[in-house]
């Protein structure tokens, strides 16, 4: 095959792949447009016109609103009891002095276990956990969004730190910083590449995050978005034009994100899956 | 740093992270071995069972399902993520014109939650109103408009394939940030040796991306065993538990029907079967050196 030809497969094979990811989407949209009845009756059929009708159950089935001030809510505090605590730990780890160096290896060791760990073992057990200490609402997925982010953070956290040469540290020993000066004026600033993985990856775990939030939250008050979704199953039906509306609303923000920060977004993540 | 590397400064950094973590990973990891030899169902206190859930779990013939569908999508994923992928990486790695967008595009999926992925693909496979039978009845092959979820053999393919939907762009590019790494000058000495581009794929591209090959390998095998909403979202494990997989069947067992020791026995026993795949799986490319 000539090279010119070659290049012409590749074309059609990119345009082809990208089409297939692509089109669920934005049929999603289209039935999000679309009656209940046209859905059924004609499947295949485009909007007629502009119709918001969907939208708007949606938003009476469910109140977005505050839903998305859960998510955001637990979101915001998981990440920063989260990096502030994995990152101390991770300085701790990887900064300090032991006489026995392997009580740091091994207790990273034991921070690492939880990346073979699945959540379905955790589930129930956190169920009751939380029951146990009376914990609910917020703080019952606060928590685990923490602990689950534990081993991924303490191995990105102390790689790169470990990178970072040592006399960093005796230098502004010398200039007489405490620890907390250390950390936040020093080591903070040079790892702000993996903070900002670290944070994205975490940021889209908890934003999309579905079986901890389907067992721990039991008042619709206290919804996450992700968690919404069942709200449009009823036992013996299922509200399509609701459920794609709403599905779309949760959707669009997170393309924007993503558009956004579509460079750090991917990098981030394959970063992060192969140091994991 | 000796200054600083006093005991109370080790227990102040320390010691907030270990405390969430045994609490809220080790311990429930210890308490789901526990139950997993009780018989508990919420009421009673648990009572110790011994190794019957386990024993159970090979009389349980829906738990043969779940396996053989997990053992289905792990080895559709296997060749579609861990073998497509990579030539869909090779592919993005010309220079082509929109190529950037196209990645873009590709990639998006691997930031939606998997909960709307569900739906989005409920609305594309549903046998009688989704987009992909009304095409084929359109266009005449309606022979074809299979009952692609809902039935009781293709959902585990379905399921598979929404997966590679979701994971294509993200693999790839972990395959794209491994092809970077390779040096220009190995690809254009194999060219001038007059390799054509099978030979230099096998000869010089593999080998050289074998770290990269363990990584997406590992991602497969752990992200395929723990796919969960696709399943809830599509099929809810039916009819009758016949699309359900490893986990869907666990939480199910757990929590619908409220059999905590013999849901947690299940869970263990998915936990166990992923660690020995891993390990089989390093071991394996770990041997060819």
């Amino acid at each position: 095959m000539t090279s010119r030809k070659k290049l012409g497969v590749s074309y059609v094979l990119m345009v082809l792949l990208t089409l297939v990811i692509v089109i669920p989407i934005i049929w999603l949209g289209f039935i999000s447009m679309k009656s209940n009845s046209e859905i059924l009756n004609d499947p295949l059929s485009l909007p007629q016109s502009l119709n918001f009708e969907n939208y708007k159950s949606a938003l009476r089935t469910l109140d977005l609103a505050t839903l998305y001030k859960n998510t955001f809510f637990i979101a915001v505090c998981a990440l920063v009891v989260e990096i502030v605590i994995t990152f101390s730990s991770a300085v701790g780890l990887a900064r300090l002095h032991y006489r026995n160096p392997s009580v740091s290896a091994g207790l990273q060791y034991f921070l690492l276990i939880g990346l073979a760990v699945s959540p379905f073992i955790l589930l129930f057990p956190i169920y009751r956990i939380n029951k146990f200490f009376g914990f609910g609402q917020h703080l019952s997925l606060i928590l685990p969004y923490i602990a689950t982010s534990v081993s991924f953070n303490t191995l990105l956290f102390t790689a790169y730190l470990r990178t970072v040469p040592k006399e960093l540290d005796e230098a502004a020993l010398m200039d007489g910083v405490s620890l907390w000066q250390l950390i936040t004026k020093i080591l903070v600033p040079i790892a702000k590449p993996v903070l900002a993985t670290v944070i994205i990856f975490n940021l889209l775990y908890i934003w999309n995050e579905y079986p901890f939030a389907s067992i721990m939250i039991e008042n619709p008050a206290y919804y996450t978005i992700s968690r919404g979704i069942a709200a449009f199953q009823g036992q013996y039906s299922i509200d399509y034009g609701g459920l794609s509306a709403y599905s779309v609303m949760v959707l669009l923000p997170e393309l924007v994100f993503y558009g956004i920060f579509q460079r750090h977004v991917v990098d981030g993540m394959t970063v992060g899956a192969v140091k994991g | 740093m000796q200054l600083l590397s006093t005991r109370k400064n080790k227990l102040l950094l320390l010691l907030p992270t270990c405390l969430v973590y045994s609490v809220y990973i080790i311990l429930p990891i210890l308490l789901s071995a526990h139950y997993s030899f009780t018989k508990y169902s919420g009421i009673s206190k648990p009572r110790f069972y011994g190794l019957k859930n386990y024993t159970r779990l090979l009389d349980d013939p829906y738990f043969w399902i779940a396996l053989k569908n997990t053992a289905i999508i792990l080895g559709i994923s296997v060749v579609l993520l861990g073998i497509g992928a990579f030539f869909i990486a090779l592919l993005f790695n010309q220079p082509m014109r929109g190529v950037n967008v196209c990645k873009a595009l590709v990639f998006a999926p691997a930031i939606i939650a998997s909960i709307i992925a569900g739906v989005i693909w409920g609305y594309v496979l549903d046998p009688v109103t989704g987009l992909v039978n009304n095409i084929l009845r359109a266009v005449g092959l309606g022979k074809l408009a299979l009952e692609w979820i809902g039935g009781k053999t293709l959902s585990p393919y379905s399921i598979a394939f929404v997966f590679f939907w979701q994971q294509a762009g993200y693999i790839a590019a972990i395959y794209l940030a491994g092809l970077k790494t390779i040096p220009h000058e190995m690809m254009e000495a194999a060219a001038v040796d007059g390799a054509n581009f099978w030979q230099r794929l096998f000869r010089v591209t593999i080998p050289a991306l074998k770290g990269t090959f363990v990584s997406v390998g590992i991602l497969i095998i752990t992200g395929s065993m723990k796919i969960f909403e696709i399943v809830q979202q599509l099929t809810g494990g039916g009819p009758t538990h016949y699309s359900e997989t490893l986990v869907t069947y666990a939480y199910d067992t757990t929590f619908a029907r409220g059999e905590y020791g013999y849901g947690m026995a299940m869970a263990m026993a998915t936990f166990l079967i992923s660690i020995v795949l891993m390990g089989i799986f390093t071991l394996l490319l770990r041997d060819r050196d």
